[in-house]
Parts: structure tokens; sequence; C-alpha cells
């Protein structure tokens, strides 16, 4: 397994080192190592928004904020706080927007609310349906 | 019956274009998203200060008047590009400006304010990104508002143009 | 002087497309049929030409048109450069355009003695449309507009969306969206002028809804592909609002494909159709507006601009409150008392048509709901993944289950037992195989098992019908099938991936699922248009044997000063090894992510076999109108 020295642009590297200093998503040096723990700032991440990205969740985000904040909910298992702490700290500050799942409010009651409303009102349509065809 | 639920459809989607005309019509940013600290008391926090010995305590600050807090960094152009308001707001305003370098190097930060000039009555420094994560800050170059009882008025994101230091400089009368 | 040419052609497709639209207009005569033939004819041959202009201009470098500066290069390779034109706002809506005047001209050709007075209201309505868009790229999307000087070069293009799946989706993608709008003409027709059981207008509908969702599958299925090896992360579905917006109008597609095999069979359900029909194009249309308005933002979206904003919701507004005041006035006389049974073949596709209308009005709800929150309250929120997850699965659960059954009805009622008697077998082998399943992959979780269940339902009915011969419809089944194998490798992937996340320096070694991956070397590659930085990692079974060497890259585009990252996957029937390279150096090693994806590839296959099957019917369907 020789490694390839005299290709190597050293400059090249640094420069690719550099721009993507970001970090690529969740990194190896961010990993807890309680299992249990690590699944579950996992769970909490892919629900957290990265402020700066479009549409990703800082679990799978490589900006820096969205490792900053990796690294904060760790930080915070760790020193045993519950999913909901976190949630209300995160959302303290950034407001409701960083949330992926939005929460259970009043003005999100049509939100969650709605989709139950659709079947119930679809098994309405096809009991009335089914009612008139025995009629007949 | 029948004749109003086939109106159903049309008076749906009247409702829901009626929402997307507004919010055309209304002058928004879509990629803005408004503080969730305005109104709410400043964050508690220390830090290591750029230029005193001492620390930063945000619990000795905030208490007495109207004060700008602007997140920045020398690695961001756009916090160059609006340096000269900063200025303009602590020199020509005599505005009281605590800035927060974001994890910055401080030997970089007292080089840059050399020659741009520094209108930090105070400059903490955030390393770690905790501080701006605190202040809810997702992309400096970030500036507050806080009047003299230490609630957050005002926030904006991005570089200060000329509108918006027109701006906090009405906003700033209002509070006086 | 191709800037002319073209901005000549594209007047000259409005013209005929206001000749179309005022000619219609006349009651029926000899000349209507004739002139008509021009203005179609006329149309498609101006836009034609004006989108080979187009192409030509990018593939000869003309810098002087500002459409090629800002979106081409001359470094860039010829099959991007002709992609190119229609990966960007102005000629994209050329392709609209273009496939606006298509579907046109197969309007015209349904042309037959009795229904003179229909198609030409078809084609009325179709050149209604077509005018609108015309109209809309002339003056706020020209993708003729000179720039003056005209530069050395172009300003390059994006690195990432240089590639052959993202070249093809639009086209196919438009091809969904815009056959909707030849469904959309003749249900505005059929209202308009009163048709009800004077024309069988559903089977001129037919093959239109059928060709716009059948490439709508694919179209989407190839977006879905590309993010896959692209993005980096495994994922292939984000519910993006503009992901949303190819999604909605599918589902209402495949809600209407279905309504109208009963409309044909029992004449029932006719007014459901023309409102689907209505509903499906206007969704595509509000769709355009979402992604091309500036009122959102995501990865997806064109250059923000209100202006077009404005413009495109009021030409929506104009065919949505006109169609759907139509309908509220004109479709009483659709309705007939056609009640069915819940136990037969038609029960189960009413069934079916309110599970995709349901989770087609969710998805709707989701997507469109930050905006009104923002719009009432100044707040923002997020309606993200975990939100679809948890309404939209669960709904499409027992949809999947019903689809399964659904072709081994028949038409009219059966009671239970006859029921159970014709869906034993598939219960039977659908067990078996889910039993086998799970014996090899000892991994058993709840949603896994519901999964893999309903995959092999669907496989296991449909194999009951193809060799019991109840069904004769072929494209249907084969469909089906896909989506069998579809919802195997959706569950497949989604339940049991593997991730790993380490730091390797050189010479280490991971293991992963069974297979050893070993770090081999780092080496600089140069491509055509990018420098990159290569990681050889050679992979070994559990027999020692060495089975691939994956190589991720991660390259800089020194023209346009892009850095991305390209995974290196292994794919074969059973699991993908995607391997992606993070940053790192030589002395402290680099970060290596490793993913088992389980039956991804049978996603892509699933796609296709939908496509195939959707391609037969369609054959088939043509043939029966002809």
């Amino acid at each position: 397994m020789i490694f390839k020295k005299n290709i190597i642009n050293i400059f090249f590297i640094f420069l690719l080192q550099f721009v993507m200093s970001g970090s690529y998503a969740v990194e190896p040096d961010e990993i807890l190592l309680n299992k249990k723990k690590e699944l579950m700032a996992r769970n909490i991440s892919k629900n957290i928004r990265c402020m700066v990205c479009q549409n990703q969740s800082i679990d799978e985000s490589n900006a820096s904020l969205a490792r900053d904040l990796r690294i904060l909910i760790r930080n915070q298992i760790q020193k045993g706080k519950t999913e909901e702490e976190i949630y209300k700290f995160l959302t303290d500050r950034y407001g409701d927007f960083i949330l992926l799942k939005p929460p259970f409010k009043l003005t999100t009651l049509a939100l969650w609310f709605l989709p139950l409303a659709f079947v119930l009102l679809g098994i309405f349509i096809v009991y009335f349906h089914n009612k008139k065809s025995i009629k007949l | 019956m029948q004749r109003h639920i086939l109106k159903i459809p049309f008076i749906v989607f009247f409702l829901i274009l009626l929402v997307f005309f507004y919010l055309l019509m209304i002058d928004r940013n879509p990629s803005k998203i408004p503080s969730a600290l305005l109104g709410s008391k400043v964050p508690n926090f220390e830090a290591n200060s750029l230029f005193k010995k001492d620390k930063f305590y945000s619990s000795q600050e905030f208490t007495n008047e109207i004060t700008l807090v602007n997140f920045f960094a020398t690695w961001c152009k756009p916090c160059k590009d609006e340096h000269v308001y900063i200025l303009r707001l602590s020199d020509e305003m005599g505005l009281n400006v605590i800035g927060i370098n974001y994890k910055d190097k401080a030997e970089k930060t007292t080089k840059w304010l050399k020659k741009l000039g520094n209108p930090y009555s105070k400059i903490a420094i955030d390393n770690n990104g905790q501080i701006a994560i605190d202040w809810g800050v997702y992309g400096i170059p970030e500036t507050f508002v806080v009047n003299s009882e230490g609630i957050i008025k005002y926030k904006h994101v991005g570089p200060i143009t000329k509108k918006i230091y027109k701006e906090i400089n009405l906003l700033v009368r209002g509070l006086q | 002087m191709a800037s002319t040419l073209g901005n000549i052609l594209l007047w000259l497709s409005l013209l005929f497309s206001v000749l179309q639209f005022f000619n219609s207009y006349k009651k029926d005569n000899q000349n209507t049929l004739k002139i008509n033939k021009i203005a179609v004819n006329g149309l498609l041959a101006s836009i034609l030409l004006a989108f080979f202009l187009l192409i030509y201009s990018h593939v000869i470098s003309d810098f002087t048109i500002l459409n090629v500066v800002q979106n081409s290069h001359t470094t860039k390779p010829i099959l991007y450069k002709i992609s190119g034109v229609w990966g960007n706002h102005e000629g994209s809506m050329l392709l609209w355009i273009l496939v606006l005047a298509v579907f046109n001209y197969f309007l015209f050709k349904l042309y037959n003695n009795k229904n003179t007075i229909f198609i030409s209201k078809t084609l009325e309505v179709q050149a209604f449309i077509t005018i609108g868009f015309i109209v809309f790229t002339i003056f706020t999307s020209n993708p003729f507009e000179v720039i003056f000087p005209s530069p050395e070069n172009g300003l390059g293009f994006n690195p990432v969306l240089q590639d052959p799946a993202l070249a093809i989706h639009p086209p196919l993608l438009y091809i969904g969206y815009v056959g909707f709008s030849a469904a959309f003409s003749i249900s505005v027709a059929t209202l308009k002028l009163n048709i009800v059981n004077s024309l069988p207008w559903y089977n001129y509908m037919k093959p239109f809804v059928l060709a716009a969702w059948t490439f709508l599958s694919i179209g989407i299925a190839l977006g879905s592909l590309w993010a896959y090896y692209e993005l980096g992360w495994g994922g292939w579905w984000f519910w993006d609002p503009v992901e949303n917006a190819s999604f909605m109008p599918w589902l209402l597609g495949t809600a209407l494909l279905h309504s109208l095999i009963i409309v044909e069979k029992r004449q029932s359900l006719q007014a459901w159709v023309l409102l689907l029909a209505i509903l499906a194009f206007l969704l595509s249309v509000v769709g355009t507006f979402l992604v091309r308005s500036g009122i959102l933002t995501s990865v997806h979206t064109f250059a923000l601009d209100p202006s077009r904003g404005i413009y495109i919701l009021a030409f929506t507004a104009l065919l949505g409150f006109y169609s759907l005041i139509l309908f509220g006035s004109n479709s009483k006389k659709y309705f007939n008392n056609n009640y069915f049974a819940f136990f037969s073949k038609e029960g189960a596709i009413l069934i079916n048509n309110i599970f995709m209308i349901i989770v087609c009005s969710t998805v709707f709800l989701g997507t469109i709901y930050p905006l009104l929150i923002e719009a009432i309250t100044n707040n923002k929120i997020s309606v993200g993944e975990p939100y679809y997850n948890s309404t939209v699965i669960p709904i499409l659960i027992p949809a999947i289950l019903v689809m399964g059954v659904g072709p081994i009805l028949s038409w009219g009622k059966q009671n239970k037992s006859e029921i159970t008697k014709k869906i034993f077998p598939s219960i039977f082998i659908t067990t078996i195989f889910t039993i086998i399943f799970f014996s090899i992959y000892r991994l058993i979780s709840p949603i896994g098992v519901v999964g893999i269940g309903l995959a092999f339902w669907i496989i296991s009915n449909n194999l009951v019908i193809f060799f019991k011969k109840i069904n004769r419809s072929f494209g249907m089944i084969i469909s089906h099938l896909g989506v069998g194998l579809l919802i195997l490798g959706i569950t497949g992937s989604s339940v049991w991936q593997i991730e790993k996340i380490i730091n390797m320096k050189t010479d280490a070694e991971v293991n992963i699922n069974k297979y050893k991956i070993v770090f081999d070397s780092i080496e600089e590659v140069k491509g055509p248009n990018y420098l990159a930085l290569r990681g050889n990692f050679l992979v070994y079974d559990k027999n020692k044997n060495i089975i691939t060497i994956l190589k991720p890259e991660n390259r800089f585009y020194p023209i346009t000063g892009n850095f991305t990252s390209e995974a290196s996957i292994h794919t074969n029937m059973l699991r993908d090894l995607y391997i992606v390279l993070g940053d790192g150096n030589l002395q402290k090693g680099w970060t290596v992510r490793l993913y088992y994806n389980p039956l991804v590839v049978w996603i892509w296959i699933g796609a296709l076999v939908i496509f195939l099957g959707g391609l037969i019917s369609l054959k088939n369907n043509i043939k029966k109108l002809a």
C-alpha cells in the first residue's frame, strides 16, 4: 500500500482542506461514546434545521453553524438534559423555525389536525357511498 | 346542498391564491427569519475581552444606556463592508457599540481594527460560537439594538446598509 | 442575428397561438379545421426552430446572447452545453412552450367528423394556455436577450448540474406537467360545451393523462437518483417544496388515471375526473409559480424575481378561476346515481383515489403552511421531513394494502367469501416471502415488516393476476409490479441502512456489514475541467476476495470556484456500498463516511418498471383510439 508521494500537490490538498474545513456533516470527533446518547443526539439533530442551508437538517449539513449546534446538543445531553429541554433551548434562541417537525401549538393546530380531518372525510365519503349502493 | 359543494374547489383555490398574492405584495425576504429574542432580556454571558485584561460580563453592561451589539469577524467580507456604518453609529451618533468577535484570532482582529478604525467600546471574544448561539445568530454580521433596560428591541441579519442605518437611526431616536 | 431570429420565431409562435385561439372561437365550419391545421403546425414549427436555435447558440458559444453567457462556457462538454439550455429559467420556459406545442399537435390529431366542435373548443383552451406562457417568456424571461458588449467567455455553469441524470430530468418532468394541460383543456371543453354523454370525452383524455403520468414518474425518479449519488448522504427525497410540487400532480394524476378506468367501465365518477383533470394541471402551474416567483427559497428555485411571480400568479388565477367556476356551475349534469359496492374493483379504485387525494392535500398543506403562517402571524415555521413522515406514511400504508387487492377483484359486487378465495393465494405467497426475507435479514423492526410485507403483497397479487390471466391489462400489471419493487427498495434502504463515520489514515481498515474496507492511498487526479483529490478504498468480502475499489473524490472546478464531493458507489441487487471522502490531511487522516444501503437499486428498478408499464398502457391506449 504505497503512498503516491510524488503526485501529491501539497498546496492543493491544503487548499481543499481550508475550504472544506467546515467539516462534512457529523465528524468522527463529535461522536459520543455512549451509543444511546449518540443516538439521541442524532435523532434530535435530524429534527433541527440548518439555518444557513437550503432545507437540510444539522445532521446532514457541513456548515460550521451546524457543527456548533451538533456539539452543543451533545454537550447538553452529557449534562443530562431531556429532549424537550434541548428543543426549548434552541427555540428560545432561534424561534420555531429551527424545528423541522412543527411544534404542537395553537398556530399549528390546523397543520396537525387537517390530515386527520381529511382521513375522516374520506372514510365518511366511502361509508356514504357504500350506504347508497346498498339501498339501490 | 350539492350545488354548494361544487363551489368549494373554487373557494379554496381563491383563498390560497389570495395568500400568495399577499405574500408577493408585501416587502418580504424569504430567507430572513425574525428573531426569537425580540422583547426579551439580553442573554447572560461572560467572555474574555479583546483589549482589556478583565473579563467581559454581560450583567454589567446593558444597564443604563441604549447599546448596539455587533457580531463580526475579520474573515467576513460583509463585516468589512458594513464597518463604516458601525463607525458612524458609534462616532456620529455617539452610541455605545459592543463588538463580539466571532471565531477569530485576537492578533488579526487587533490589526483589522487598527486599520479600519475601532467603533467598539468593548469587545468580547467568542471563539467557539457559543455566545452567538445564545443570541440566535446564524450568519454574521448581525447587529442588535438593546434599550436602556437591557431588552433587545431590534435585530438585523447581514451587513448594515444605508437603508438599515437610517432605520436604526430612527429606532434609536424613538427609544431615547 | 440569432437574437433577432429567435425573437421573430417567438412572436411567430405567439401569432399562431392567437390565430388558433380566435379561430376556434367561431362556430364549426370547414375552414376552422384548415386554419387550425396551419396554426397548430405553425406553432410547433416556429417554437421547434426557436428551441434548436437556442441550442445551436449554446453549442457554438454565441456570447452575444445573454442566456448563453450566463449559463455556458467554452470548456463545457457538448452534452452539457445542450442540457444547459433547459437547465436555466429562460431556456426551461422555452421547453415548456415546446412541449405545450407538441401536445397541442396531438390534440389536433384527435379531429374526426363527429367531434369538430369539441376538439376546436379544446384547442381554444390549449391555445389560451400557450399564449399565456409565450407572453410570459417574451416579456419577462426571454432567452434571446442580447448582451453588449459580448464577453470573451461565459460564466461557466454549476458543475453539480453537469450530470446525465440531471440533463434528462427536466424534459421528462415537463412532458408530465404539460401533458396535464391537455387533460385540462379537454375537461374545460367538456364542461363548457355540456358534452355529457354525446361524446366519449374520457377516451380522448386518457392517453394524455397516461403520457403525462408516465413521464412525470420517471422524471421524478431520475431527480431522486441524481440526489442519491450526488448529494453525499444516501438520501433521495427531502420533501423540499419543489419536490413536493412535482409529487402533487403525480398523486392527482394517479387518482385521475384510475378514475378514468371507472368512467370507462361504469360511467361513474365523471365529475370527479373533470375536477381532477383541472386540479392536476393547476397544481403543475402553481408548482411553476412556487419555483420561479421568489416566494420560497429552496435548492431548486430559479433566480428570485417577484415581477415574474406576479405574472404567473395572475395567469394561474385566470386559469383557475375560470375553470373552477365553470366546474361549479356545469358539473351537475355529470353526476349519476351509479353508486357501487365497497367490495368490488370500482370500490377499491375509489378508495385508492381518496387516499391519493388525501396524501396530495396533506403534502399541499405542509408545503404552503409556512407561507400561511407567515402571512397571518409574521412568524416563520418549518415543515420538514418529520412532518411528512408522521402524516403521509401512515396514510399510504392502507392505500397500498388496497392497491394490492384491487386488480384482483371483479367489477360489480362480490361477497366476502368470494374475495377471500381470490386473495388467499397472494396472502399465502406474501407470508412465505416475508418469512424467507426475514430469515435472511434478521433485523426485525415493525416498520420494516410492514414495508416488506406490503411490497410482497403487491408483487404476489400481480403475479397471481398474471399467471391466472385474470386481467389482460399488461401495462397495469407491470406498473403495479414496479410499485411493489419500489416499496421493497424504499423499505430496505430506509430501515436497514448502516452508517459509519470514522477517521482513517492510509492503511487503516474498517468493517461494515460483512465487508472489510481498506484505505489504500490518496492521489491527485485531473479531470476535464476540475482537479480532484481521490481516495482509493479496497473492498473485501468475508472470503477475503477483493470485490471492488471505491474511489471517492473531492473536486475543485477552477472556473467557477466550486468545490464538490463525489461519492463512490458499488451497487448490486442486494445493497449499495457508498463512500464519501471528507476532509483531512496526511498527518491526522481523513474523515470517511461509509454507508451500507440495502436494496436501494430496487427503487430505481421499480421506477423504471413503472415507466415501462405506463408506456405499454399508452401504446395500447393510442391503438384503441385510432
